[in-house]
């Protein structure tokens, strides 16, 4: 499991600098985001026996029924929630077996690719098949297809059968859970998650434990448009059930998904980003939103994005959200075009908030020259048109206060703002990329702040005066970094031994991967830097973010 | 509460063509060249309109075909004026679903008006795809309706007219007049004044 990297890799505890005697930049006491660690999560779900597996999937009490008897709007749809949830209970139909909780990683030297070359399946050689650096298939446990990230799923009804075998087999004859089959240059990583059976196919430097991260993404994706509740009766019903009738539409959300998690350090670190604001402007959102919303008493959450990051986020008292929620609207958002039309008026199901219900949701652009896009969240099917109403004053109010220039100067990365250009600012040339997490609040900063609408590498694209020709930089985009990162983010999130500096310097390119209470940096420097050095320029950098924080962080938590 | 006097929901098969219909009428456009993209849930526009010498705020919902969406079809006709239910003459599929939309409407608003749009009429037309439902067949099915028409929102061929005959007979409606006089009268006490561009989207 170890990386066998031949690169100088240090561990070492981390060393007391000056920084740490203060609050980390970024750190709250109270936040918007439920900062769960998310790695710790997928490393308990690999470990899990059948059992565990089996009973984490049955419904806990339903956050959304528990809001509707508070707010006393004992409704229909409470009634209809408790009636559905009996037959939510998964049959255990495991119940006899005794758990095991040790690992079936079966490390074969020739691995399912010969397998389906003496399967003579012609589709599985065909250009659209072969040579992709990742697949990802989903299939029910009866074996059907319901997604193929390349090709036609269709086609590949044989090559489901046969992973829906080797799941099934492992589990009856072996009461245990197939976790990975490892090749030379390939991994396959499966998660059975209630009727559905989640496959990745990588040659990417990911690990199990990402990829098993992504395969839950992709099943949670599934369920915000379903609920746990509605795809766990379907196949209890039907267990043969051709579930793509019901995911239309969905398969590209899929799509985008996955590319958004290849892209964005934001699902490797389980955090969220924050569009740069002044601190007065996002106060100004905030309370307009606030001022808006607070007679409507249903309201769970109100949340403004643009390019997928977080502007701001009202709730009700009590309530947060979880990191992988916010990421699951904001590929929503980037991926539905018919969003910017016409208000939307859609039934959402957030898996962390509540799996078991839809919230409904009111989806909005704020107005036709600015690209932030507000979602308010209520228990309430009938509340449109009070939602529409506050929509329209929360814009008017924005409109009035020149918040929506505040939202497009960040979006469009005016010059002049300090967060446009980080390493520009900070003025340090040695650091070619970082990034920052805040563990309090789950919110990310990096150098790149809209990597992924702009892949160009800026530091090229703002080449000034000739010095970085003089530095002779290797044209990488914040990708090739994050990717990059990989492999040190595991390190550090290693459940045995896990490391809390990682110091590595080669001919390539210096990387110091630093976690502590508060924080998880990542810096990627020129190659061949000295420790000393690095850690200074380290400490100059938390400098620069604590002393940007209230722009590029979201300081509070603001509540109806 | 709405701040709209008529409710019309549009209903019908994924693909169809429910979103161009609306788009063409409420903004007079088509982008032929948008890959397709299925609506979500649904979409709600307004648009305002002109019948028997006065002004009248019509409030649309657009709503999403596909089956995922089937049992929260039912909260948008709730409450409805009229419903124009969609089916692409070239697709016999969206036809045979339409008998679905025609019980559930029956079920949940029975008194509601409901008018047939056959759509893409443009490609019927030019016989790019073959026409799947037979002109005779629509004329029996929509002898009980309220009204069939064949647009195009490519061309905007006759969208203008549905929608213009759909608020013309609610206008024409005595009794429901008096809903939305009476629904005009709660607004006005309600919330006083300062509603005015409300239905604009
Ligand atoms: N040529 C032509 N194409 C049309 C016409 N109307 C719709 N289309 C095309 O048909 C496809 C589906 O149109 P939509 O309006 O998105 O269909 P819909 O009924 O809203 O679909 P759902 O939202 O999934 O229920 C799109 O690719 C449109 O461009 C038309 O009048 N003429
Ligand atoms: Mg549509």
């Amino acid at each position: 499991m170890a990386s066998t990297s031949k690169d100088n890799t240090n561990n070492c505890t981390a060393e007391q600098s000056n920084v740490t005697d203060t609050l980390e930049p970024g750190a709250c006491s109270e936040s918007i985001l439920n900062p769960t660690d998310s790695f710790e999560e997928f490393a308990s779900e690999m470990s899990s026996s059948l059992q565990d597996r089996d009973s984490s999937l049955t419904a806990k009490g339903s956050t959304i029924s528990e809001i509707q008897s508070e707010i006393g709007e004992s409704s229909k749809e409470n009634a209809q929630m408790k009636n559905t949830k009996s037959s939510d209970d998964l049959q255990s139909k495991d119940g006899a077996m005794s758990a095991s909780a040790s690992n079936s990683n079966l490390t074969e030297q020739n691995g399912v690719d010969e397998d389906c070359d003496n399967e003579k399946d012609d589709y599985l050689q065909s250009p659209e098949l072969v040579n992709k650096e990742k697949h990802v298939f989903i299939l029910s446990s009866a074996g059907k297809p319901i997604y193929s990230r390349y090709g036609n799923e269709d086609k590949l009804a044989g090559l489901c059968g046969v992973i829906q075998a080797l799941v099934s087999f492992i589990e009856e004859q072996n009461q245990d859970i197939l976790r990975s089959i490892n090749t030379k240059d390939c991994k396959a990583v499966f998660l059975v998650k209630g009727p559905l059976i989640l496959v990745a196919v990588s040659k990417s430097n990911e690990s199990e434990t990402q990829l098993v991260l992504q395969l839950t993404y992709a099943f949670n994706q599934v369920v915000s448009m379903l609920t746990l509740t509605q795809l766990n009766r379907i196949f209890e019903q039907r267990r043969n059930y051709d579930l793509r009738r019901l995911l239309s539409g969905v398969e590209r959300l899929i799509d985008n998904l996955l590319v958004f998690m290849e892209k964005d350090p934001a699902f490797l670190l389980g955090a969220v980003r924050c569009l740069p604001l002044p601190e007065k402007a996002r106060e100004n959102i905030t309370n307009a939103i606030i001022s808006a919303c607070n007679k409507i008493r249903d309201l769970v959450f109100a949340i403004m994005i643009a390019g997928n990051q977080l502007i701001t986020l009202v709730r009700m008292k009590k309530y947060t959200l979880h990191p992988s929620d916010i990421h699951l609207l904001f590929n929503l958002v980037r991926s539905s075009e018919s969003f910017k039309t016409a208000e939307s008026w859609t039934p959402i199901c957030l898996p962390k908030f509540d799996a078991t219900g839809f919230l409904h949701g009111h989806v909005s652009y704020i107005s036709e020259d600015c690209q932030a896009c507000l979602l308010l969240l209520t228990v309430q099917r009938d509340a449109f048109f009070p939602l529409s109403q506050a929509k329209h004053t929360i814009a008017e109010k924005l409109r009035r206060s020149n918040c929506l220039v505040a939202i497009n100067d960040a979006l469009n990365r005016n010059e002049e703002l300090p967060t446009t250009n980080p390493l520009k600012h900070i003025g340090i040339p040695e650091i070619r990329h970082f990034m920052y997490k805040s563990k309090s609040t789950a919110q990310l900063f990096t150098s790149d702040p809209i990597s992924l609408d702009r892949l160009q590498d800026y530091r090229t694209r703002h080449k000034e005066g000739g010095d970085i020709t003089v530095k002779k930089i290797e044209k990488l985009s914040d990708i090739d970094y994050v990717r990059n990162y990989r492999k040190f983010c595991s390190q550090i999130h290693c459940t045995s031994i896990p490391a809390k500096l990682i110091f590595r310097s080669n001919s390539h390119d210096t990387v110091i991967a630093w976690v502590t209470n508060g924080f998880e940096l990542y810096v990627t420097f020129d190659p061949l830097m000295e420790k000393d050095q690095a850690i200074r320029a380290v400490d100059r950098l938390i400098q620069w973010i604590k002393k940007e924080e209230h722009r590029i962080f979201i300081m509070n938590a603001p509540t109806f | 509460m709405s701040r709209c006097d008529f409710k019309v929901v549009l209903l019908g098969c994924e693909h169809v063509g429910k979103t161009s219909l609306v788009i063409r009428f409420v903004t007079c456009s088509f982008n032929g060249n948008a890959p397709y993209q299925n609506t979500i849930g649904a979409a709600f526009c307004a648009k305002k309109m002109y019948s028997k010498g006065r002004d009248f705020n019509v409030g649309i919902w657009d709503t999403a075909g596909s089956e995922r969406y089937e049992s929260m079809t039912k909260t948008y006709y709730r409450g409805t004026h009229a419903a124009i239910i969609c089916y692409d003459p070239c697709d016999i599929y969206s036809w045979e679903r339409l008998q679905h939309w025609m019980r559930e409407l029956r079920i949940v608003e029975e008194d509601c008006k409901v008018y047939l749009c056959g759509t893409k009429k443009d490609i019927v037309d030019s016989g790019a795809a073959a026409r799947e439902v037979s002109e005779e067949t629509v004329a029996n099915y929509s002898k009980g309706l309220n009204g069939h028409f064949l647009t195009s929102s490519k061309t905007g061929e006759n969208v203008e007219e549905l929608f213009q005959k759909v608020v013309d007979d609610c206008v024409a409606d005595l009794k429901l007049m008096k809903d939305v006089e009476e629904h005009r009268r709660q607004l006005i006490t309600i919330e006083p004044v300062k509603h005015k561009r409300f239905c604009a989207c």
